[in-house]
């Protein structure tokens, strides 16, 4: 019983840091608002109500409760990819791999995806799907296992590579998908775009409309796929090793363990993820991909975001993208219903927001000062914060996000 | 004693938390003394010549230069102060020459119009730093690297640096832990003829034999407490040892003779490249057998990292043998080696032996979590690291901490006991241990000692690789001197020390 | 010090693999230009003997364990030379001409090295104070907004750089002080302080100037046109006419060197870099020279963003940086934290992204895929080139005073 309780309450004091840190992000993100003559309040409510977070609420009802749906559903349809690529860039901080590439890696993954749902007629749909879903998911491996590949080669630093990376696989995508580009529609006349995928090669959508992008089981591979990271990370010889690389190489290389053959699997496996998260996207609700769709897109880059707030745990990084996920839809144009605030301005804001969150992230200091606070008012009771400082083992996952991102000087 | 000391510490206390480091310490130094201050690791020496510098300030107590009170609140006001220091880890930029560490923070600049930019006078600051080099005999090349040039050498730097700032008072930190014989021979000589020049110096140590030869005057430190200050005169080493340790100390190991059987380690011409590609070991032939424990002495930096990663394979050799009880194990790996039965008490305990974010029960799996009943077909068996834990932590009396405990949260001691549990319950043939008992207090060494006679008993091979020299005589059955990578010298354990020291500097002994 | 023979004789060994793998590397160049202007070869007979003689050198430098890069880069540029021979010899001479124009490739080349040389100084200035700045690519978006901002409100584009400067240095304040006060992790904030300017520039430039988009008529950023070289038939087209800010850019590099190893400031700057315990041990002030090396940074990198925005484009954009202040940091470490290893990464990031532009003429379809090309080559110049490259000891690492 007692190991269970001290498991919880270990679990919500990892929680508590991250929490903080999302809520002071809000009220600094709700003083630019006000600087500019907007009122955060109503603006909150708003996006609130964007999210469809209502819908959880029981006395929303009618109309409402239906548009809260809806919206709740494009939340979780955000939400799905976003915890894909958080993984992705979880895995890596976990070896001490940095991987800014889950963009490129999720752009290949996209290509491939809708090339193999476009072509093969004649296939059955379901092993059609399956084939498309693990062919993107192979390509980003192989996307991101170059990345590995050099680092553990020639040393080239992952950040240099998967920036590189990203850019040739948006390029390379814009190319296939523009005008009389080789995977150009049949019917796009004049549009870069591709092929459209035929309707037996969907995702059933199991909640919602259909025609309106309802809630299709995408986010079903998400969750399983969090598992499966908790799982591989902990309970594997393979986590173990990555464990090991990421907090001491040198020791690991001590131990019999080899670094590179650890850096190039992990990156495979990272990428594996943000192709994942292409083929839940195009399958789910795409259907289709553009040149614009390639060069708009922020999903790998916002899981960099996801896996940092999330602290590179499973369930952290499924909290993450759910927030990112709700922010995003929230703050879509067609979502937002205020005449508080521009709506043009809301992407901007929700940028703004991201930002606060990941740069308060980057230091629990300001978050323990914060929780110190009724101590040092002399309000009495225990000293959550000073708790914190001191409970914060090395072992305990608050820690590895810096930790593992601190393992070689100079970008 | 009519003028002021030119130093007195009154009453100093630190205090770090709970822990006090210094306890009311008194110190003085007059002109021209040299002041030994002594005491075990973690007596407050270090933590006492901090608050000196100001690096640390003192919780409470006052310090006085030429007997006015002074307040030191930052390394300036000690350098403005006259104070200079020679710290134990040295401080210096080893990607910078020698020029620029030594007149870094006090460079002379162009005159003229550039004088407000600030742009170096190279010449002049090459200049200075080549006369005070003269003017001591330190012969030292300005240009050269910090990085390549010899630990003694750059210890010569920091005595400089300390006087191109016109120190009066200079401060030695365990200056000689580094140096070899011949080295700590021409540093007492510079000591002496500072010393003629007026210079205060403070000499911390805790080597008993060095102090009685250079010091005037002995504070001892024990626990942060001052135990009182003696004139050299009438001091003796079991007296001096007395007030250090609190007790009668015994300087020797228990070990009974050895029983050497057949060879386990077999190397010969063994080539090994450092990071920078360069030939660390050049040719090194040896070997170890069975039931004794063969020391690889030498000064720091003369192959001995290179070669114990080539054993343990953690770095393939350009050329030569390994050979563990008849496997050729030559390149191809740590998981060979230590498949062929070689265990690895790694040098640096944070860095080589211990993930120390990971739990004990962790860190005892290292070497065998990929076989049941740790894992199978790749996944772990959290209940058979828990087992193992248990197991070893009991064995090995390791305190602190159980099975789920992050390394991190151990005293050094334990630490290396987690690490010697480990090498150990694999029943090695071959342990090599590196620089074993560093760090460690003398409760701790002397478990580590006897771990190593009792591997040694039960019929392996151990390779004890010590800089040491201490440790190396009264634990070897043989000693191996090493130098430039290559082996050059066998002696028995009672070898004549100084014998073993010109060996280890490259000297040729008469016939040992 | 323990030079001895046996060391020399392996250098001795090595070098002569090296001297081989250059001449090869020289092969394969003349392999590149043999069909390029002014040259123009019509065969691609040459080029291909060439690039293959240099390939399979390249090959045998490859077994020697210590000069793998090298082997590696020799293989990889034997080998596209024989496919861009087999292109340009397919092309009519005037399209080789028309897009080989050495001046225009060189005068649109700095245009787009310009910003990214901006960027690379500043980055190079807080590296070597060991704060890590992947925060370069925001600092250069406050440039490109408050530099066109300043330039409209005040009616003059020096006014404009300063204000675009100036906004710069403030977001780079709010790097140094989670940085160094807070002790961040520098690349997790550096990557949030992008996403604030992201945000923060597309916040004011929607609120302030709404839909109209920026303002048409701006005083922009002018060009210097050098008397007497502005119309010769090379120098003219290359360097004829050439913006202030590129000026003001290549200036820098020489300056930066100068100061990092020439004077005192610099001096202690790169100490605090490297050992910032050993630095504040003789006195130097570690946080006080990372704030100003931080802040320096920022108002490079805005500079950069001002030519960017007044000066090239004429206009400010959402996250109109694309990504450059990125491509930036890959210099600095491409450089090895050198302003003039610097400027030959932007060089060469400048010139294939005027190549891929130009390549145009040759398809319209393929010049997409030619946009591709800078980074590319980038990757496999970081790759071939650098590798292990060896960065400040301390940058990236918090400094805790005593």
């Amino acid at each position: 019983m007692n190991l269970i309780a001290g498991k919880l309450s270990r679990a919500g004091r990892s929680a508590v840091i991250p929490l903080t840190t999302v809520v002071l992000a809000f009220i600094v993100a709700g003083l630019v608002m006000l600087l500019t003559g907007t009122n955060p309040l109503t603006t909150y409510g708003a996006i609130f109500d964007g999210t469809g977070l209502n819908w959880l609420f029981p006395w929303v009802a009618g109309h409402t409760r239906v548009t809260a749906a809806q919206d709740l559903q494009q939340t979780l349809v955000s939400t799905a990819p976003l915890i894909l690529t958080g993984l992705s860039v979880a895995f890596a901080f976990r070896v001490g791999l940095f991987n800014i590439g889950a963009q490129g890696q999720y752009t290949v993954g996209s290509i491939i995806a809708v090339w193999v749902a476009t072509s093969w007629g004649g296939m059955n749909p379901v092993l059609h799907i399956f084939v498309s879903i693990v062919l993107a998911a192979l390509i980003g491996g192989a996307w991101a296992a170059l990345a590995g590949w050099l680092k553990a080669t020639v040393g080239t630093h992952e950040v240099i590579s998967t920036i590189m990376l990203n850019w040739v696989a948006i390029w390379v995508a814009t190319y296939l998908f523009q005008e009389g580009g080789p995977l150009q529609g049949k019917q796009a006349l004049g549009n870069p775009v591709s092929n459209t995928i035929a309707n037996n090669m969907h995702l059933p959508v199991f909640w919602g409309n259909p025609e309106l992008q309802g809630l299709d089981v995408g986010i079903f591979i998400s969750l399983l796929a969090a598992v499966a990271y908790w799982a591989i990370m902990h309970r594997s010889t393979l986590g173990y090793e990555v464990r090991a690389v990421g907090h001491n190489p040198t020791a690991a290389q001590g131990s019999g363990i080899s670094v590179s053959r650890n850096y190039i699997l992990t990156m495979a496996i990272c990428g594996v993820f943000a192709g994942l998260a292409a083929s839940v996207d195009v399958l789910g609700w795409q259907f289709q991909v553009s040149s614009a769709d390639i060069s708009t897109s922020q999903v790998g880059f916002l899981g960099i975001a996801v896996a940092l707030l999330g602290r590179n745990t499973a369930i952290g990084t499924v909290a993450a993208a759910l927030l990112f996920g709700a922010l995003e839809t929230g703050t879509a144009a067609g979502n937002l219903t205020t005449t508080s605030l521009n709506p043009e301005l809301a992407p901007q804001l929700t940028l703004i927001i991201e930002g606060l969150i990941v740069l308060l992230v980057s230091t629990d200091l300001i978050a323990v000062r914060i929780l110190r606070l009724p101590r040092r008012l002399g309000w009495g009771g225990p000293e959550p914060g000073a708790d914190l400082a001191e409970q914060l083992q090395p072992d305990d996952p608050a820690l590895d996000a810096a930790e593992a991102l601190r393992p070689e000087p100079g970008l | 004693m009519d003028k002021p000391p030119v130093l007195e510490l009154r009453g100093i206390t630190k205090k770090f938390g709970p822990v006090v480091a210094n306890d009311r310490v008194d110190f003085d130094l007059q002109p021209g003394e040299v002041h030994a201050l002594l005491g075990e690791n973690g007596a407050g020496k270090s933590t006492l010549m901090s608050v000196l510098y100001g690096l640390y300030s003192p919780t409470s107590g006052e310090i006085l230069v030429d007997g006015k009170p002074v307040g030191i609140s930052s390394p300036n006001d000690a350098i403005d102060l006259g104070i200079g220091m020679v710290h134990q880890h040295f401080m210096f930029i080893p990607v910078m020459t020698i020029t620029e560490n030594i007149v870094l923070g006090n460079e002379p600049v162009k005159s003229g119009a550039a004088r407000p930019i600030g742009v170096l006078d190279r010449r002049t600051a090459r200049k200075r730093v080549k006369e005070l080099s003269d003017a001591y005999g330190l012969a030292i090349d300005p240009d050269a690297r910090i990085e390549d040039v010899s630990v003694g050498m750059q210890q010569r730097v920091e005595i400089l640096r300390a006087l191109y700032r016109n120190a009066r008072i200079l401060v030695l930190d365990e200056p000689t832990a580094v140096l070899t014989a011949q080295e700590i021979t021409e540093l007492m000589t510079v000591l002496r003829r500072l010393k003629q020049d007026g210079t205060a110096i403070i000499f911390i140590s805790h080597k008993l034999g060095e102090v009685l030869e250079i010091a005037d005057r002995v504070t001892v430190l024990r626990r942060g407490k001052s135990m009182g200050t003696v004139p050299r005169e009438g001091a003796t080493e079991q007296s001096l040892a007395r007030m250090v340790v609190g007790r009668d100390v015994i300087f020797r190991v228990d070990k009974g003779t050895a029983e050497p059987r057949e060879p386990v380690l077999n190397i010969t011409g063994l080539e090994v490249l450092d990071d920078r590609g360069l030939e660390a070991v050049r040719g090194a032939t040896l070997s170890v057998r069975g039931g004794e424990i063969v020391a690889l002495a030498g000064v720091d930096g003369n192959g001995q990292t290179e070669l114990v990663q080539a054993i343990t394979g953690m770095r393939a050799p350009a050329d030569g043998e390994i050979e563990v009880g008849g496997v050729d194990i030559t390149g191809r790996g740590v998981r060979a080696a230590s498949a062929a039965g070689v265990a690895h008490i790694a040098e640096d305990r944070h860095r080589v032996g211990l993930v120390l974010p990971f739990t004990l029960a962790e860190n005892l799996a290292l070497r065998r979590y990929r076989r049941p009943p740790l894992s199978r077909r790749g996944w772990l068996n959290l209940n058979a690291f828990r087992a193992l834990a248990e197991r070893l932590l009991g064995a090995f009396d390791v305190r602190g901490g159980d099975a789920g405990t992050p390394a991190a949260a151990l005293s050094g001691g334990n630490q290396q006991k987690l690490c010697i549990a480990r090498e150990i319950d694999s029943a090695p043939k071959l342990l090599v241990a590196h620089q074993p008992t560093r760090g460690l207090d003398v409760g701790a060494i002397e478990f580590v000692h006897s771990q190593l006679i009792a591997q040694r008993d039960a019929g392996a091979a151990v390779l004890l690789v010590s800089l040491e020299s201490e440790e190396v005589r009264s634990l070897a059955d043989r000693i191996l001197v090493i130098y430039e990578g290559r082996i050059v010298a066998e002696f028995p354990p009672d070898a004549d020390e100084e014998d073993l020291g010109i060996a280890m500097t490259g000297g040729t002994v008469a016939a040992a | 010090m323990t030079t001895t023979a046996p060391e020399l004789t392996v250098t001795a060994a090595t070098v002569t693999t090296k001297r081989i793998g250059i001449a090869a590397v020289v092969l394969a160049s003349i392999a590149w230009i043999l069909t390029l202007p002014p040259i123009m070869a019509r065969t691609a007979v040459p080029s291909i003997v060439l690039g293959l003689i240099a390939a399979i050198v390249g090959a045998g430098v490859l077994r020697n364990p210590k000069h793998r890069r090298l082997g590696g880069v020799t293989i990889f540029l034997g080998l596209v030379a024989i496919p861009l021979a087999l292109a340009m010899t397919n092309q009519t001479s005037a399209n080789v001409r028309e897009v080989f124009t050495w001046s225009a490739v060189i005068a649109s080349g700095l245009t787009f090295a310009t910003p990214l040389l901006f960027g690379a100084l500043g980055g190079i200035i807080s590296e070597r104070s060991g704060v890590v700045n992947i925060a370069l690519d925001g600092m250069m978006l406050m440039g490109c907004y408050f530099g066109i901002f300043g330039a409209d409100i005040c009616n003059s584009w020096v006014l404009g750089a300063l204000i675009g400067m100036a906004s710069g240095g403030l977001l780079a304040l709010i790097h140094a002080y989670f940085s160094i006060h807070l002790r961040a992790n520098q690349v997790v904030s550096g990557y949030a302080i992008n996403f604030l300017a992201y945000g923060l520039t597309g916040y004011l430039f929607v609120s302030h100037y709404g839909d109209n988009g920026s303002p048409g008529t701006l005083p922009q950023v002018p060009n210097i046109t050098i008397p007497g070289v502005d119309h010769t038939a090379f120098f003219g087209g290359a360097i004829g006419s050439t913006s202030v800010l590129t000026w003001v850019g290549l200036l820098l590099v020489p300056v930066v060197w100068w100061f990092l190893f020439r004077t005192r400031a610099g001096l202690r700057l790169r100490a605090i870099g490297e050992q910032p315990r050993a630095a504040s041990t003789v006195g130097l002030k570690v946080i006080a020279t990372r704030y100003a090396a931080v802040v320096t940074s920022g108002v490079f990198a805005a500079l950069g963003g001002v030519y960017l925005a007044d000066g090239f484009d004429g206009s400010f954009n959402f996250q109109m940086t694309d990504g450059r202040g990125f491509i930036a940091l890959a210099a600095v470490i491409f450089g090895k934290w050198n302003p003039f290893g610097a400027l030959a990464a932007t060089l060469l990031f400048g010139l294939s992204s005027a190549l891929a532009f130009r390549l145009q003429t040759f398809s319209q379809t393929l010049a997409t895929l030619f946009q591709a090309l800078p980074y590319v080559l980038t990757l496999v110049a970081v790759a071939g080139l650098i590798g292990r490259s060896r960065p400040p000891a301390a940058s990236g690492i918090p400094y805790v005073k005593e």
